[in-house]
Formats: structure tokens, C-alpha cells, sequence
């Protein structure tokens, strides 16, 4: 297992994060007070990993038999995993209770989950990548479903499960296909022998039904469906994290396979395929979420269309634009975590005000929170100086660099599109008379998730050099 | 041809019509049936391939363990007759067909088209060391302990989500 | 102390004032007596400037300390930079801004006693010394200009403190107008640096110009950015034809008066100007010492006649400023930023000493209802006066040497170019502030009291108040500032502290004592005066003595004028007033044609004035009322955006959802089984996209 006492210390986040599940697991069987600790022990767990991830970053190293890397940006992707989930935690506390739908599995499987994804980013080994897919994934099923007392929320269980094992599938399909044709499942022997095996047909449909299965997760068009049902039908914390943590885990899973071939000056085998579907996911999710009047559907296609800005960077595929792709993830897990909390909060008991002209006059009712709202969504839109203006710049600018000028062109004229149902939120909260009369209940422990997100996306805009000086350290 | 080609023509027959008759019967209970025939099949086919304990295995948990649970719940259920649901949407049938076909073609394109493998292992004492429960142990816990503790907790919260799922009470 | 040790220091001072104002405006209205911690917190900060200016001026005395982090990346090669350059005119500003700035916060303790609104002034002073910390620290354009905003907005704030007085607000809304005309063209400026050099850095900046780099590749160009930069400073130090804000600006409270509108903020673009000094050509410099020497005369001989007490220190602040512009213009590098330093003590010093009089007098300005004040108020009256001295600059005060030193480079100039005008109008200007500084004292302080009743009640400020002011005429005493009572340049002021300007304008467009081929002469810190070149310090040399007694004369002369007329009245100030009627209503209306008087203006100055009236009231308040036509223009076209655009957006928005849902709806039927074909078919499509 492990070679030496450093080994064993660059694991710890997954050690911690393992262990602090069995504990939540004994906390919740033995412990009375389990309703206030858990969520608390949660919170607290995620911000200790991500932190501990966040400082040790030089640690890089491969351990155990070559399944795992640490170190890096392995443990700049559990940071962002990590305190993304620390704010789900923070924006459920009050909401699943809101709900009648307390049980400390809710926060079990919240750490499962992570568990998942942090696996995902640190695997070496197509075996890993897969188990901690299917763990993200079937906790995320399971999660989707939590409410059981909304057919809704049954429904979404079942549709993403239905469509989770489909694109399981493929996964599965094209790893075996990849092992078939190189008799191994360790990346770095796939990567580094990469040009030889591409003369193998088995091997080439592996990899793309791989990507293909991926692609699933990172609700790319045309494998988009599941998301805005799913988004609508789940709890609002729930759709947060899938739409920050999940996406993320499966950006960081390609990387982590094919960090290696992400090297070309101008693009590589994969840039028509991610090219392709990069425009189509822009166009389809801006297009799509104007005519929304859901606020979740509409989150859920602007999550579609970010994923398309997402993956020109890996279309560019030169080292800057995965630094873009992993600025653009963590620029992107916060100000959509943040406008999810606010709809948590905003949508009331028994989601009564998912509609978006439930936002006409929020600007006089609660100015603090329609505030924060239209600096998200100015965030969203990419509008400077916020993350998400940065984001969109790093991987536009990398894209360029790989000589792919038409697709950073079509990125800008999708943002300006996009631009439009984002700013129409802050048009409804600040020029509209408040149509209908509703109480907002806030609750403290969300509004700390939400402001802890709004405060990273404007310290993420305002010195975007120092967290992408930290990313392209280990680039 | 040896025995093993034969075996393997029989026994991908076999799994092939019992997954095509498992999915186009109407009524549960036989599509299940044939569902265990189908997984003794694929047994029959790690057999050859020199898996003996995933062999033994399929036929335990899958064909023993799950699918007499599968049988239990479809008879305590009595689903309706599932014929309803395709027959709503003939158009998005055909075209499901269609499509289905194209898939199947450009499959086996790959398949008959791929270079075959090469350096497989001719020697078969090796391989059959490789298929014994000690090997799969000893990998199981040296190389392959990230992913074995991985499948622990994927199982751990798969066993609590079934239990929230199911759980008759809210509390 | 190392050089990062001064840098955190640096920032320190930098972030305290941050944070006394968001701790005072967050707790404001909950705690009462937050204001001491942001009292407090200004006396750390100017205890840290004092120790950070002993250090470098101590051990330092040659270093120019640059610290830089990258703020971001904008491509490969263009990266925008935070950073500070610390030099010896840094931590001397660094000093100054926090001494002024805590001074008044003690004097504001006591005159502010009853407002309302009391923390949330304490506050606005803060995020004031922040921005203007800022100002001093940059060491590139970029940063200045974001400080260069923030310090306008909280201008703006404090003058319109009292803003349910109309006229308050209104002068709030002026300053902040006036001043965008400026910004304007210095953010052009800026635009075309960082086009060319791709760089905000003054250091880079001049050294790709010293390389031979301009902007467009033309002198002409270069001279335009300078003069574009240096339209900021025309409207921060207020200068003609935008000096109309900051008489207004006298409606804030006094002693904001004293921190922003005299001592430091307007101060602030005769710094701008001497940061860029590098690349302005000669072009540019006689532009700017055309505009300071305009800036100078025009307010001076409106000060000649205001009766209101701030209103004269106003003018006389405009006044002065021209003077630093005009001597900048002329090439007097260091003794403008001697100017600027002893002026910022002195008039900050006259401004609280007015304010202690209004204090004392309960709000009255007018100096025609006071009179015999010195008896009341003697500490006051002894630190006004020793103000009025070193403003007027007679001798043993700081401003007669800067004053002595621009005029003698004035005097230089026009021996090396010709243009004797600026000479001219500088000794003008002594002569004519002396003589109306000396009249506010006398009519203030002098003489019998007006207002009996006031007078009466009328009582030495308390200690808060007066502190501030010993401590400012102290440093208005020359012994801070050089050994030698009457020449300057040996003082370790100018010689020590101030380095020589680094030119990097191409040669051939400086004026001609500047160029390299006029005799250069290396430059020996550790000597004086400015040395442009051999003919530049024969010049300077030659034109000591003579303008030293030239400018003594003159100001002994504005000031026995001042006593001849108001002290003594041997000459009826009513009776001159009336011979020159025409000339005392011009300066009293402030220059503004004013339709009262119309007829009894003498044929001969009506040409002249009725041209610089028209332009005051037709251009630059033309400028202004344009600018509130816009506003109200604006504010229909917002109105009209509000039902037209938005309420488009609102109704456009349905229509187009109504059209998309139509078109998607049979692709998003919610049914697993028509989304996994529509799946596998997308797969087809791009297997085949693979493939190739």
C-alpha cells in the first residue's frame, strides 16, 4: 500500500474524507443528537479536506500501485469539490428541514458523493475513474430522489438513473474496448502509447464511447436531456451540486485520463469531436434557457451552455486552456452554487416560487440578497470584473492560441446570447414591481454558503492571477 | 476447430436469442426466465475464456441470488401487460429500429474491421492460474486496493440509499 | 528594516484607513463612539508614515523601492501589475497626508460635536486617506487612476455631507462633473500608454520612451498624451478653466475643506503631473505652465474682493496651485513639490484656523461681522498669522523659499527662452497675495469687532482644535525644511531628499536647456538645485538674488498695502473702491459678467473682461448646465429605455419563449426512451465525425 510515511500523508485527503463518512455513518446510528451534529460534522469535514487540499498542493506524487496521483492539481480539483459541497451543506441545512425530509443519509451520501468525484480527479487507472463515476453517480441518484414525497422528485431519481446507467454503459463499453486493444487500464501506458494504439479501430470507439459517456456527465448536447428534468424534479441543494460538483468531477476525470495528449500546439485527435459538441451545447443551452420561465430549468440550460464554453478549452487543448477549463470549474462551481442557494431560498415552501417573475421586485424586499443575486448573475453572464469574466477570457484566449479563432468567436457571440437571460433576472429584481406577495424565509446558515460564494467569485475576479498562477504551477 | 470455438459458438447463440426473446416477451415472469438462461450463457462463455470464479460467481449472485429476488417482487407486484407503451408511439418505434440497426452495423464494422490482437498469451497454465480465486485475491488486495475499497463505500451507499428509498416511515 | 520591511509598512498605511472605514461604517449607527477607533486607527497610520519616512529619508535616502505582483494575465506578454513605488516624494507625501488627515480628525472631534451623522463623516474621512494613500503609493497609471476615482467619489461625499442643504448637494454634483470633464481626457491618455506600451508602469513607460518607443510613432502624440494625462490634474487641482468646483466646494464641512480641498486632493494632480514629468515634452510643459499661469492670476484677483472667509482661502488655494502647475510647466521640478509640501501645511493651517473662527463666531463667514477676534481667539490668531506669513512668503517661513525658488526659476526661464510672462504674472501674484491674505487678517482679526453680540460669545476653540493648528504653523517654519534662512537649495529639502527628474522625452522635442547636447551635467545627488544642464544653473544662479529681493519687496509691499488700507486706513478703502468700481465688482462677482453692473463698466476693461466673463459664465458653466441638461435628457432616455427596452425585453421574452418551447417541446418530452434514441442517433452522427 504505501512506500513510506509521505505517501501516506499525500493521501490524507481521501483518508479523511473516507474515514469522516464511516464516522458520520456511526454518528448517525449512535448518536442522539445526530440532527445537529451531522450536518455541522459535514460542513466542517468538507472545509477540513478542501483546506488541508488547498495547502499541500506541492505534494505531488503517484502512490498506491500507480491507481492514484496526488498533489497538484488533483488536490486543486478536491478543493474545489470539497468547499463546493462544504456550501451545499451549508444551503441544505435549513432547506431539507423545510421539507420534512431530514435524514442524516442525506449528508452521508452528500460524502459518498464527494468521495466519488474525488476519486474521479485523482485516478490513474481507468478502474478508479470508473468505480468513482459510479459512486458519484449512484449517490447522486439516490440523492435526486431524497424527497420522496414529490412524484417529481421520483421521477428525476429514476430518469437520471435510467440515463446514468445508460451512459455507465458506454463508459464501460469503451473501457473494456480500450483494455481489449492495450491490455492494460493504467493511463499513463494508454497516454504515452497513444499515437500506436490509435491505429487500432477497438481502441479509437473505446475512446470515444469513453468520452461519449462522459460527455453524459458533463450534460454536453446531445447527451443533455436528463439535465433540466432532473434539475427541475430534485431539491434545489441537490440540483446545486449537480450541476457544480458532478460537472466538475467529470471534467476532472478527462483530464486526469487524458491530461497527457493536452499538449498540442493546435488541438489533437479529439478537437472535432469536443469542437462540435462545444457549439452545440452553447447555442442549445443559450438558446434554450430564454425561454424558460423556471428558474431551475433555466439554471439547468445555462448549465448546458457553460459546459459548451467548458469544453472549447478542451478542444483547444493546450496546457492553457486546461488551466482555463480548471479556473473557468471553480470560477463556475460558486456563482452557480451561490443562485442556486438564493432560489433555495427564494422558492418557498413546496416550491411555489420556481417562476421567474417571482423575482419582479425582490430589489425592495430583500435588497441584501437581490444584491448578491445580480452579482452572480453578472458572474454567470461574464461580466468583469467577476469569475466568471475571467474564466471565459482564459479559455477564449487559449482557444485562440490553438488556432481555433471561429470557436472563441462563437463562444462570445453564445456568451452575448446567454447574457440576455441573466440579465433579465436583474432587470425583473430592480425595474419591476413586485407582482405577487410572498415572505422569504432566510436562514443563516444559507446565507453564509451564499455569501462565502459571492465573496469567492469577486476575490476569484478581482485577483484571477493568483489562483491561475496556482493552476498552472503543476501545468 | 476446437472444442473451445464450439463451445463459445454455443454458448454466444444461446445468450444472443435469449437476450432478443427476454426483451420482446410481454410477460415479466418469462423475460426473467429467460433472463436466467441468458446469464448462465455468459457463465458458460467466462468458462472458456478460463474465468472460472467469475463463472462460478455469475451463476450465484446473478442467475441464483438477484433474479430470484426479481421473480419474487414481479410476482408480488403483477405488473401490467408492458405491450401499452410501445404500441402509443408506432412512429418513434420504427425509428428506434432503425436506428438500432445502423448501431448493430456499425458495430460489428468495428469488430470485423479492427486489427486482430496480438500478443495474447499463448500459454494456457498461466492463464488458467490467472482465473483462480488465490490470484484475484492477492491482486484484489495489493494492486487493485484502491479500487476494492472504492466498490466498498460505492456498495455502503448504495445499501443506505435503498434503505431511504424504501424506507416505509418518514420520520 | 529591510525594503520589504518598508513595503509592509507601506501597506499598512495603505489598508488601515480601509479598515477604520468599514469598521466605522459598518458600526456606525450601532456604537456611538466608534468614531475613536477610526481616530485612532488615523494616529497608527501617521506614527507608521513618520517611521517609514525616517527609515527611507535615513538609510534609504537613494533607493527607489518598486514592489509589483502580477494582478492578472491578460496574454503571454501583457500582464496587468499592482504595484508601489516608494521614493523620497512618496513617504513625504505618505507624511503629509496622514499628518493632515489625523489632524483634522482631532479637529473634527470637536467641530463636528453635534452632527447627526457623526461616524458616518468619521468614516468618509477614511476611505478619503485610503484613496489618497493610494495616489501617493502606485507606481502606474492604472492604479492611479482606479484611486484617482475613489478619491473623487469620497470628495463628492463629503462636500455634499450636509446634503439637505440644496446648495450642498449641488456642489457635490458639481465637483464630481467637473472633475469627469478631466478624467476624460486622462483616461484617454492612459488608453493610448498602454495601446503603445502595453504596460501601466510609469518606470517601463519611460524607459520604452527613452528607447526611442512613442505613441503612434510621432512627437506630436506624445505631446498629446501628455497633455491628456495632465487634463486629470486640471480638474483635480482645480485648475482654469475647471477651477469653478472647488469654490463650491466650500459648502462641506470646514475642516474637510482643510484635508481635501487645500492640503491634499487637489494636490493630487500637481503629483500626477510631477510622476509624469518624464515624458512631457516642451509642448506640453508650456500648455501646462499657460494653464497654471491662468490659474494663478485669475483666482488671485477674485480673492482680491471675497468677503467670505473660505471663500478666499478657496481662491487663494486655486491660486496657488497654478503656481506649482505654472512652475512645473517651467521646468522648477523640486521646488514645486517643496511648494506643494509647504503649502499643504500652511493652508491646511489657515483652513482650521477658519474653521476654529467659524467655530467660534457660530457659523459666521463673513469677515464683515468680525473684527478684533485677536483678543478672543489669540492662539488661533498667532497660528493664522504665522500661515499668512509663510503664504505670503516673507522670510523664516517654509513658503518663502518654495515661493523664492519657483519665482527664480520663472525668472530663469524667461532668461533662457524669452518668455518673460510668466515672471511676470508670478511676481503679480506675490504681490496680490500678500496683499489679500494680509486683508483677511486684518478684517478678521484686527480692528474693532463688527457684530458685537458674536463677539461676545465668541471663545477660544478647545484643545482638539488648537493642537492642530500649533502643529501646523510649526511646519510652516523654515527650519524643517533647510538650515540656511535664506537660500534654500543647500537645505536637505531640495538637496538631499529630492532627486533630479529623469527625462525621457526624445531630445529634440524638450525645450533647450533641457537637452542632452546643452552642456549636460551628470547628476550628483548629493547637490542641489535642479541641473539640466551648465546654462540652466548659470541661469538659476544669476536669477537667485535678484528675484529673492524682488519677491521680498513686493510681498512686504502687498502686505503694508494691506495695512495702509484696512489697519491704518490711510486710503478709504469705500472711496478706492468706487474710483475703480468697475475692477472691484469684476473681481467681487468673480470675474462673471454680471447684468447688475453692466452699465458702469468702463469702455476700456470691457472688452477684456466681458471675453473672460462670457467664457466663465457661457463655456464652462455652459459646460456644467450642459451637463445638467444631459442628466435631465438622460433621465427622459432612461425613463423611455425603462418602457420601451425593458418592458421589451419583458414582453419579447414571452414571445420568444412561446417560439422556442414550440420548436423544442418534441425534443424535451420528459420520456426516457425518446431521449436515448434521440442519444444513440447523435452517437452515429459523431462516430462518424471520429472517424475521419
Amino acid at each position: 500500500m504505501f512506500n513510506n510515511a509521505q505517501e501516506f500523508f499525500n493521501t490524507l485527503p481521501l483518508i479523511i474524507m473516507g474515514g469522516g463518512i464511516v464516522i458520520s455513518l456511526l454518528i448517525e446510528i449512535y448518536s442522539d443528537k445526530n440532527k445537529v451534529i451531522l450536518p455541522w460534522f459535514t460542513a466542517l469535514l468538507f472545509l477540513a479536506v478542501g483546506l488541508h487540499s488547498l495547502f499541500y498542493t506541492n505534494d505531488v506524487s503517484i502512490v498506491m500501485q500507480n491507481m492514484l496521483a496526488t498533489g497538484g492539481n488533483v488536490n486543486i480539483f478536491y478543493a474545489i469539490f470539497t468547499l463546493g459541497a462544504a456550501v451545499v451543506t451549508l444551503i441544505s441545512i435549513d432547506y431539507i428541514k423545510k421539507y420534512d425530509m431530514y435524514f442524516g443519509e442525506y449528508y452521508l451520501i452528500l460524502q459518498t458523493s464527494v468521495l466519488g468525484m474525488m476519486l474521479m480527479a485523482a485516478a490513474k487507472d481507468l478502474f478508479v475513474i470508473f468505480l468513482g463515476l459510479e459512486l458519484m453517480s449512484i449517490s447522486f441518484y439516490i440523492l435526486a430522489g431524497m424527497n420522496r414525497k414529490r412524484a417529481k422528485a421520483n421521477e428525476a431519481s429514476l430518469k437520471y438513473f435510467l440515463l446514468g446507467s445508460f451512459a455507465t454503459g458506454f463508459i464501460v463499453y469503451g473501457i473494456a474496448l480500450i483494455y481489449g486493444s492495450a491490455h492494460t487500464t493504467s493511463i499513463d501506458f494508454i497516454t504515452t502509447n497513444f499515437a500506436g494504439l490509435t491505429s487500432n479501430l477497438l481502441f479509437v470507439a473505446g475512446v470515444l464511447l469513453f468520452l461519449i459517456g462522459f460527455s453524459f456527465k458533463i450534460a454536453a448536447f446531445p447527451f443533455h436531456m436528463w439535465v433540466p428534468d432532473v434539475y427541475e424534479g430534485s431539491s434545489t441543494t441537490v440540483a446545486a451540486l449537480f450541476s457544480t460538483g458532478g460537472k466538475s468531477a467529470a471534467f476532472s476525470a478527462i483530464i486526469a485520463s487524458l491530461f497527457a495528449l493536452f499538449n498540442g500546439p493546435s488541438g489533437n485527435v479529439f478537437t472535432p469531436y469536443f469542437a462540435v459538441i462545444s457549439v452545440l451545447s452553447m447555442f442549445y443551452g443559450s438558446i434554450v434557457a430564454i425561454a424558460q420561465v423556471n428558474i431551475k430549468r433555466m439554471l439547468a440550460y445555462s448549465s448546458i451552455s457553460h459546459a459548451g464554453y467548458l469544453i472549447i478549452g478542451l478542444a483547444a487543448g493546450n496546457h492553457d486552456a486546461i488551466a482555463g477549463v480548471m479556473f473557468y470549474l471553480g470560477a463556475y462551481t460558486f456563482m452557480n452554487l451561490g443562485a442556486f442557494g438564493i432560489v433555495s431560498l427564494v422558492e418557498g415552501k413546496n416550491e411555489t416560487n420556481l417562476d421567474i417573475n417571482s423575482y419582479a421586485g425582490l430589489a425592495s424586499k430583500k435588497p441584501f440578497l437581490a444584491a448578491l443575486l445580480s452579482i452572480l448573475m453578472f458572474s454567470l453572464a461574464g461580466v468583469p470584473p467577476f469569475a466568471g469574466f475571467f474564466g471565459k477570457y482564459y479559455i477564449f484566449i487559449a482557444a485562440i492560441e490553438s488556432k481555433l479563432t471561429w470557436l472563441a468567436i462563437l463562444g462570445v457571440i453564445s456568451s452575448a446570447i446567454s447574457a440576455y437571460f441573466y440579465i433579465r433576472i436583474v432587470v425583473l429584481m430592480y425595474f419591476k414591481p413586485a407582482t405577487n406577495d410572498f415572505q422569504i424565509e432566510t436562514s443563516n446558515s444559507a446565507m453564509l454558503g451564499i455569501i462565502t460564494s459571492v465573496i469567492i467569485v469577486i476575490l476569484l475576479g478581482i485577483f484571477p492571477g493568483s489562483f491561475l498562477d496556482l493552476i498552472t504551477r503543476f501545468i | 476447430m476446437t472444442l473451445q470455438i464450439v463451445l463459445f459458438f454455443i454458448f454466444a447463440a444461446v445468450s444472443a436469442v435469449t437476450a432478443v426473446i427476454m426483451i420482446t416477451r410481454t410477460n415479466a415472469v418469462i423475460s426473467a426466465l429467460f433472463l436466467v438462461l441468458n446469464f448462465a450463457s455468459l457463465a458458460g462463455l467466462y468458462l472458456t475464456l478460463n474465468a472460472q470464479f467469475i463463472a462460478v460467481t455469475q451463476i450465484i449472485v446473478y442467475a441464483g441470488a438477484i433474479m430470484v429476488l426479481f421473480l419474487f417482487v414481479l410476482m408480488l407486484l403483477r405488473p401490467e401487460n408492458e405491450k401499452k407503451i410501445l404500441d402509443m408511439k408506432p412512429k418513434l418505434q420504427i425509428f428506434a429500429m432503425i436506428i438500432a440497426f445502423i448501431v448493430f452495423i456499425q458495430i460489428a464494422y468495428i469488430i470485423f474491421f479492427a486489427q486482430p490482437l496480438q500478443n495474447i498469451s499463448p500459454d494456457l497454465t498461466n492463464s488458467i492460474k490467472a482465473g483462480t480465486i488465490e490470484a484475484i485475491g492477492r491482486e484484489l488486495f495489493t494492486k487493485y486496493i484502491v479500487p476494492f475499497e472504492a466498490a466498498g463505500f460505492l456498495l455502503l451507499a448504495a445499501a443506505i440509499g435503498a434503505l431511504v428509498l424504501a424506507k416505509k416511515k418518514f420520520e | 528594516m529591510t525594503e520589504t520591511g518598508i513595503i509592509n509598512i507601506s501597506l499598512a498605511i495603505l489598508f488601515l484607513p480601509l479598515l477604520g472605514f468599514i469598521v466605522t461604517l459598518l458600526l456606525g449607527k450601532k456604537i456611538k463612539s466608534i468614531y475613536l477607533f477610526e481616530v485612532f486607527i488615523l494616529t497608527v497610520t501617521l506614527f507608521a508614515a513618520i517611521f517609514v519616512a525616517f527609515i527611507k529619508l535615513s538609510y534609504y535616502v537613494d533607493d527607489r523601492i518598486i514592489a509589483e505582483i502580477q494582478w492578472f494575465k491578460l496574454s503571454e506578454t501583457i500582464s496587468i501589475k499592482l504595484g508601489f513605488l516608494i521614493d523620497n516624494m512618496t513617504v513625504i507625501m505618505l507624511f503629509v497626508v496622514a499628518l493632515i488627515s489625523a489632524l483634522v480628525h482631532y479637529f473634527s472631534i470637536a467641530y463636528m460635536k453635534d452632527d447627526p451623522r457623526y461616524n458616518r463623516y468619521f468614516a468618509y474621512l477614511g476611505i478619503f486617506t485610503f484613496s489618497m494613500n493610494g495616489i501617493v503609493l502606485t507606481n502606474n497609471i492604472l492604479m492611479m487612476y482606479i484611486f484617482w476615482e475613489l478619491v473623487g467619489l469620497s470628495s463628492y461625499l463629503l462636500i455634499g455631507f450636509w446634503f439637505e442643504k440644496k446648495s450642498a448637494s449641488d456642489a457635490g454634483k458639481k465637483a464630481f462633473i467637473v472633475n469627469r470633464v478631466g478624467d476624460i481626457g486622462m483616461f484617454a491618455g492612459i488608453l493610448i500608454l498602454f495601446l503603445t506600451y502595453n504596460t501601466f508602469s510609469f518606470e517601463s513607460i519611460f524607459h520604452s520612451i527613452a528607447a526611442g518607443k512613442l505613441p503612434f510613432n510621432s512627437d506630436f502624440w506624445l505631446t498629446m498624451t501628455g497633455i491628456l494625462l495632465f487634463m486629470g490634474a486640471i480638474g483635480k487641482s482645480a485648475q482654469f478653466p475647471l477651477h469653478v468646483w472647488l469654490p463650491d466646494a466650500m459648502e462641506g464641512p470646514t475642516p474637510v475643506s482643510a484635508l481635501i480641498h487645500a492640503a491634499t486632493m487637489v494636490a493630487a494632480g500637481v503629483y500626477l503631473t510631477i510622476r509624469i514629468f518624464g515624458l512631457l515634452t516642451a509642448d506640453a510643459m508650456m500648455f501646462i505652465a499657460i494653464i497654471g499661469m491662468l490659474s494663478a492670476f485669475i483666482p488671485a484677483t477674485i480673492a482680491l474682493t471675497q468677503n467670505d472667509i473660505k471663500k478666499v482661502l478657496a481662491y487663494s488655494t486655486v491660486s496657488q496651485l497654478g503656481y506649482m502647475v505654472m512652475a512645473l510647466g517651467i521646468g522648477a521640478y523640486k521646488f514645486t513639490f517643496f511648494h506643494l509640501v509647504a503649502h499643504a501645511f500652511f493652508k491646511a493651517c489657515l483652513f482650521l484656523g477658519s474653521g476654529s473662527v467659524i467655530y467660534a463666531m457660530h457659523h459666521e463667514q463673513d469677515i464683515r461681522n468680525m473684527g478684533g477676534l485677536r483678543k478672543k481667539l489669540p492662539l488661533t490668531y498667532a497660528t493664522f498669522l504665522i500661515a499668512t506669513l509663510a503664504i505670503s512668503g516673507i522670510p523664516l517661513t517654509s513658503g518663502f523659499h518654495s515661493k523664492d525658488g519657483i519665482l527664480a526659476s520663472s525668472f530663469a526661464f524667461g532668461s533662457l527662452t524669452g518668455n518673460w510672462i510668466f515672471a511676470i504674472v508670478g511676481f503679480l501674484v506675490a504681490l496680490m497675495t500678500a496683499f489679500y491674505m494680509f486683508r483677511l487678517v486684518i478684517i478678521t482679526f484686527h480692528g474693532q469687532p463688527r457684530d458685537q453680540h458674536k463677539y461676545e460669545h465668541a471663545k477660544e476653540s478647545p484643545f482638539v482644535m488648537v493642537m492642530p493648528l500649533i502643529v501646523l504653523a510649526g511646519l510652516s517654519i523654515f527650519i524643517f525644511y533647510t538650515p540656511n534662512p535664506l537660500n534654500a537649495d543647500e537645505g536637505w529639502f531640495i538637496s538631499k531628499w529630492l532627486p533630479a527628474p529623469v527625462l525621457s522625452a526624445p531630445n529634440n522635442t524638450r525645450f533647450d536647456f533641457m537637452q542632452e547636447t546643452a552642456g549636460a551635467v551628470t547628476h550628483n545627488p548629493s547637490h542641489g538645485t535642479i541641473t539640466y544642464s551648465e546654462s540652466y544653473t548659470e541661469a538659476m544662479h544669476g536669477a537667485h538674488n535678484p528675484a529673492m529681493i524682488l519677491a521680498l519687496v513686493l510681498a512686504l509691499s502687498g502686505m503694508l498695502l494691506a495695512y495702509i488700507f484696512y489697519q491704518w486706513k490711510k486710503i478709504n478703502v469705500d472711496k478706492l473702491t468706487q474710483a475703480i468700481k468697475p475692477l472691484y465688482t469684476f473681481s467681487l462677482n468673480k470675474w462673471y459678467f454680471d447684468e447688475l453692473y453692466d452699465k458702469t463698466f468702463v469702455a476700456g476693461t470691457i472688452g477684456f473682461s466681458k471675453l473672460i466673463g462670457w467664457f466663465d459664465a457661457k463655456i464652462v458653466d455652459g459646460i456644467i448646465n450642459g451637463a445638467g441638461n444631459l442628466t435631465r435628457l438622460l433621465s427622459v432616455f432612461t425613463g423611455a429605455f425603462d418602457r420601451i427596452v425593458i418592458d421589451g425585453i419583458v414582453n419579447f421574452a414571452a414571445y420568444l419563449s412561446g417560439f422556442i418551447g414550440l420548436i423544442f417541446r418534441r425534443i424535451q418530452t420528459g420520456k426516457v426512451q425518446t431521449y436515448l434514441i434521440l442519444v444513440i442517433f447523435s452517437i452515429i452522427i459523431l462516430l462518424f465525425l471520429f472517424n475521419d
